[in-house]
């Protein structure tokens, strides 16, 4: 099983992903080659490229830890999306609410705030699933909807609305207090808007593996992950480590909104994310629900989105293929799954369980 | 050993249909092959979130490109901007580049327009339907950004005498009397559209009923189709649409039901023939043309520049046969008594 688990699955399905990629590519009548010299530039060719690389990537390090949590629990949070959203309006609405508060006071409010909330939107999930046995799947896809259509009422005609005319119905802007601020010096990238969100998120990656594999309670989430009932004759209750990891996912999922305002956009307005909740389920599966894995595939993933948008302006070849691309990893990975599944049908399930501690 | 197999095939699924709003297509971008030798002049267009298949806006936007690449002889790139995340890196690569002008469409990008066209004073910067915007909302005009403005409650107008006319005179599959609109999101590029329908069906036909609604959501068909399915079982049976992506699906639930629709900014005729009526046009391509055409020759002017009926920056599309010759008269003089100032269309929705 060692195999399975190291980086060399993923590598291949992303290579396999990059030439069936290319196949779409040629039949466009481009040519293959310089669509990615064009990809691989726009995403690394120049200091400030590779800074926007990055910040396109922390939210999806975030969203993919949240949704490797909860996997590795055995349960499949798709609702990383709405409790980014949530993160995000708790962390607009208090940042601009305690907009005078000095920086050392707003900061940890602010960020408390995208946590909680992301948290407790999290475990309704997980407490239904817990509580009644609800199948999570579905609660989250419904919960992300909920929060889409609240988030308009809250940003257009609700108690959110900033009296302004930004363009799109928003937020007011939050306090210069909330801000994260860009860590590079001018000096260094012109321009960059590389900010301190980024401390965040390796933080948010070493209290996930710390979590999952230096504590009780995360030796408990894996155990109930790899076999629930197992984990019941062991004396872990899984129903309520089911509500709690979804908690946890959700303050993962949550703090990734509140660095997007914090960080990116000082406020939150309709349109705020463009999927990073989904682009999550992505980066978890080819990150192997690994601490390195999801590091590695967020930054990908951040390459191929701010990447894609040069490649069209250089090359000329439309930015939808690096959604091509990116769905193609998706089925790679499925179909060695499928693979692996036949293979280890014909065994008898005699295989070695991966060692969980 | 099912768990390990259902988990990724359910992701696959569960991607596809959570996040498929992409609607693939690929361009042409002909800078690169016809680019003559020496310092041409560049132009590199973004668009919103729209993208270019959005038989409106952004289309029209990159067809005034790819007109003004031929005629002129400049080089021109286009981007498509997928998230609005994108839009302040997007310019700043065309700036970074140092190209001569570069193009914002539409009013969502007015605070990324102001931040980047402050952090490069020397490229020129036309933003479609807007002006720069500072991070307060604040607009601020810059010395070297023009804001192209359109007279959307004009075009609004003109086709709202259609709708009033065959609506008070129930012509063909229009019975009920009753009119509704769709816009994206409350902005006042597409409210001041709506205003100017309101305005001429108001006045013409005052016992009409009037519905209007939006789907949030410039880009997702489904949204817009399930606003047109509601206006529809509500007696709705001339939907109009201001809303780019968003609105294609509001001309397919007229479609479904058989009830007429009229489109906006582009012609829309051909999206399905025999439902939309006409359509309001907005002349994006004109005013993308110009400020090309202004830079390239020197004469590019920061500030505002507005494109109306007087200079045809907006009009009306083409007619569908159902619509009578009298209500294509009415129209006609509208747009006359429009040029002429006898009539100046509302900006402020009537019926919210």
């Amino acid at each position: 099983m060692q195999w399975a688990t190291g980086p060399a699955v993923p590598v291949i399905s992303v290579i396999v992903a990059l030439l069936l990629g290319a196949v779409f590519v040629a039949a466009t009548g481009n040519d293959p080659i310089a669509a990615y010299a064009a990809l691989a530039r726009g995403a690394f060719g120049t200091p400030y490229d590779i800074t926007e690389t990055l910040v396109s990537a922390i939210p999806l390090v975030l969203t993919g830890l949240s949704v490797a949590v909860a996997f590795r629990t055995g349960l499949f949070n798709i609702g990383a999306e709405g409790q980014l959203l949530v993160g995000a309006l708790a962390a607009g609405a208090v940042g601009a609410r305690f907009a005078e508060l000095p920086g050392p006071l707003l900061m940890p409010l602010v960020i408390l705030a995208g946590i909680l909330a992301g948290a407790g939107y999290g475990a309704i999930a997980g407490v239904l699933k817990a509580a009644r046995g609800v199948n999570e799947v579905i609660t989250t896809i419904m919960l992300n909807y909920i929060v889409v259509f609240v988030m308009h009422w809250l940003l257009q005609s609700g108690p959110m609305t900033a009296p302004s005319a930004l363009g799109t119905p928003a937020s007011a802007r939050i306090g210069d207090g909330a801000i994260l601020p860009v860590i590079l010096p001018n000096e260094l990238v012109p321009l960059s808007r590389l900010h301190a969100g980024i401390l965040l998120a390796a933080l948010a990656v070493a209290v996930f593996w710390f979590l999952l594999w230096r504590t009780s309670l995360g030796y408990e989430l894996r155990a109930v992950g790899l076999g629930a009932r197992a984990a019941a004759q062991a004396g872990i209750d899984p129903a309520r480590r089911m509500a709690l990891v979804m908690a946890i996912a959700g303050a993962f999922a949550g703090l990734a909104g509140m660095i997007q305002v914090s960080g990116v956009f000082q406020r939150v307005f309709d349109g705020f994310s463009s999927g990073y909740g989904f682009d999550a389920i992505a980066v978890a599966l080819l990150g192997k629900n690994s601490p390195l894995g999801i590091v590695a595939a967020a930054l990908l993933f951040g390459a191929f989105a701010h990447g894609g948008a040069i490649m069209q302006s250089n090359a000329g070849i439309s930015s939808h293929l690096v959604s091509i691309i990116q769905a193609l990893v998706l089925f790679v990975i499925a179909a060695e799954a499928i693979v692996r599944g036949i293979a280890g049908r014909s065994r008898r399930g005699r295989k070695p369980v991966e060692a969980i501690a | 050993m099912k768990r390990l197999l259902a988990v990724p095939i359910l992701a696959a699924l569960t991607v596809s249909a959570c996040g498929g709003t992409g609607s693939g297509g690929a361009q042409a971008t002909g800078g690169a092959g016809t680019a003559p030798a020496a310092k041409a002049v560049r132009i590199g267009l973004v668009t919103d979130v729209g993208g270019l298949n959005d038989k409106s806006f952004n289309t029209l936007a990159n067809l005034g490109r790819q007109d003004a690449e031929k005629d002129l002889k400049v080089e021109t790139k286009v981007t498509e901007s997928k998230q609005q995340a994108d839009y302040v890196p997007n310019l700043t690569s065309y700036a970074q580049q140092g190209y001569d002008l570069v193009i914002s469409v539409g009013f969502l990008m007015a605070n990324s327009t102001w931040k980047v066209a402050k952090q490069f004073p020397n490229v020129k910067f036309a933003i479609v339907d807007g002006a720069p915007a500072d991070d307060a909302g604040k607009t601020e005009n810059l010395p070297n950004v023009a804001n192209l403005f359109f007279a959307q409650q004009e075009a609004g107008y003109l086709v709202g005498v259609i709708a009033a006319e065959m609506a008070k005179a129930k012509v063909g599959k229009a019975t009920n009397n009753t009119v509704c609109s769709m816009g994206g999101i409350p902005i006042p590029p597409v409210d001041t559209f709506i205003a100017g329908y309101q305005h001429a069906l108001q006045t013409i036909s005052p016992t009409t009923k009037i519905l209007n609604g939006y789907s949030n959501d410039f880009v997702d068909q489904q949204k817009g189709k399930e606003v047109g399915l509601r206006h529809i079982d509500q007696g709705c049976d001339i939907l109009f649409q201001v809303a780019g992506g968003s609105g294609l699906g509001y001309i397919q639930a007229a479609k479904e039901k058989g009830k007429y629709a009229i489109g906006v900014d582009a012609d829309q005729a051909d999206v399905a023939p025999g439902v939309v009526i006409t359509s309001a046009l907005k002349r994006v391509n004109k005013a993308v043309y110009d400020s090309i055409k202004s830079v390239k020759e020197n004469t590019f002017k920061s500030g505002d520049t507005f494109f109306n009926a007087a200079n045809e920056g907006i009009g009306l599309g083409k007619l569908d046969p159902v619509v009578p010759a009298s209500a294509k008269a009415a129209a006609d003089k509208a747009l006359a008594d429009i040029k002429s100032g006898a009539i100046k269309p509302k900006t402020d929705i009537a019926v919210k």
